[in-house]
């Protein structure tokens, strides 16, 4: 009797250890599945992440560019004066920086479509007061430069080399021999141009403009786009085709 | 406190999982300022700048929803408290090597607006009270509301700390939830 009663505890017990075998077996799968498909969405999203901020290509041919007598340069195609896009921004501050890098082939490609009119209006954003001025004194001096620069492909160059070279915030940079330099790379023959960047000729216009123009248009920080006059979302401008799509639609 | 214990776990998760999506969420939309407020501490080489740019927002967000649900809730709290340790020690390191920046926390490119002082004690001070939050998630079981216990995914903890109790706890909360 004993003996039997010994032997039908031990099969439970048995069922029962298989019971909780299964269970863990269960708990395992589960886990896995919940774990892979978390993994999978920060892969995706990762991935997707990577996709919306990839730039276009920039076609070869830029739509002609001009300057206005507000120092404000102007890129589009003969006739086409809408959409507008306003680019507010400063030389010397890395998100305009990655702005450029993201989106601006996105908005030269539209000005050379004739779907935009580009404005360009470089502003000096930092006070005096950051890293005991040297932020400021260096975008003062890329934008004076800037200036100094005929209207035309080479100011494009020009513009987009002084991103290229951006230094530190907190460093000396945009030193005068390389201004001049990065000019003479970028197809500036005017002879007087040297001189211009120089005597930084053009920083007390561009300091008066940059404030008439950061109290005008009432711009939190740079960069800032505006399209027809409203301030484009940081998620549209940093994102190429979300930009693309917003130009084409403002033009219906 | 036997009872209000699985009360706190579940407060602290639905916090801790708040801040991570919110954080989340106000960087997705823009990747290529996430990788700039990243690169603003400058800890990290640029590579691995923009990889963790790209990739800490949709981090947070699935953390914050695991948490939000209570599923793989123990590896949800370590994670986030882990996360919240890096950025209390990235902050504190943009702070003692003087740059003043933004910490970038709920998006933004890292930079200052004009005239913005940086908030560095007050960044540190609540990552480090969330890092807590994620302590208490990891030490602790799920709490109510808790995906793990409703598919008894969390037996696994009890059953290794006392082998002869047969599951008691659990095995109630099963028949309960039958009913």
């Amino acid at each position: 009797m004993g003996k039997e009663a010994r032997e039908a505890r031990q099969r439970l017990k048995a069922q029962r250890e298989a019971e909780r075998e299964r269970e863990r077996k269960k708990r395992i799968a589960t886990i896995v599945t919940v774990a892979v498909v978390a993994v999978g969405a920060v892969g995706a999203g990762w991935w997707f992440a990577a996709q919306s901020s990839q730039s276009e290509q920039p076609t070869t041919a830029l739509a002609p560019i001009t300057r206005a007598a507000d120092g404000t340069v102007v890129m589009a195609r003969p006739g086409v004066d809408k959409p507008v896009v306003d680019v507010y921004e400063d030389f010397q501050c890395p998100a305009c920086k990655s702005l450029e890098e993201t989106s601006a082939a996105t908005l030269k490609n539209l000005a050379a479509e004739g779907r935009v009119k580009v404005v360009f209006h470089t502003v000096t954003i930092f006070p005096q007061d950051l890293f005991e001025g040297v932020t400021r004194a260096n975008s003062v001096r890329a934008a004076a430069a800037a200036r100094c620069v005929p209207a035309g492909p080479a100011w494009m160059t020009f513009h987009d080399r002084l991103f290229k070279e951006q230094p530190p915030e907190d460093a000396e940079g945009f030193a005068i021999d390389d201004l001049v330099a990065w000019g003479e790379d970028a197809g500036v023959t005017d002879p007087n141009f040297a001189t211009c960047v120089k005597n930084q000729q053009h920083a007390a216009a561009h300091l008066a403009d940059s404030d008439k123009t950061l109290q005008a248009a009432q711009i939190d920080g740079t960069p800032t786009l505006k399209l027809n006059g409203a301030a484009v979302e940081q998620g549209t401008a940093f994102n190429p085709s979300a930009l693309r799509q917003a130009v084409l639609d403002a033009a219906k | 406190m036997r009872s209000a214990l699985p009360w706190v776990t579940t407060v602290s998760r639905l916090i801790l999982a708040g801040v991570l999506v919110i954080a989340g969420w106000g960087k997705i939309g823009t990747p290529v300022l996430s990788v700039e407020a990243v690169k603003a501490y400058q800890l990290l080489p640029d590579p691995v700048a923009t990889a963790v740019g790209y990739g800490l927002p949709i981090l947070e967000i699935v953390v914050g929803i695991l948490l939000i649900v209570g599923l793989l809730t123990r590896v949800a709290g370590i994670a986030s408290a882990l996360l919240m340790l890096a950025f209390v020690i990235g902050i504190a390191s943009v702070w003692a090597r003087g740059l003043r920046i933004d910490c970038g926390c709920f998006g933004g490119g890292g930079q200052l607006a004009a005239g913005e002082e940086p908030s560095y004690l007050i960044d540190i001070l609540r990552d480090f009270g969330l890092f807590a939050l994620g302590v208490i998630i990891a030490w602790f079981p799920p709490g109510r509301f808790a995906l793990d216990s409703a598919l008894g995914l969390t037996p696994g903890r009890d059953s290794g700390r006392h082998d002869d109790d047969p599951e008691s706890d659990d095995e109630e909360l099963r028949e309960g939830e039958d009913d």
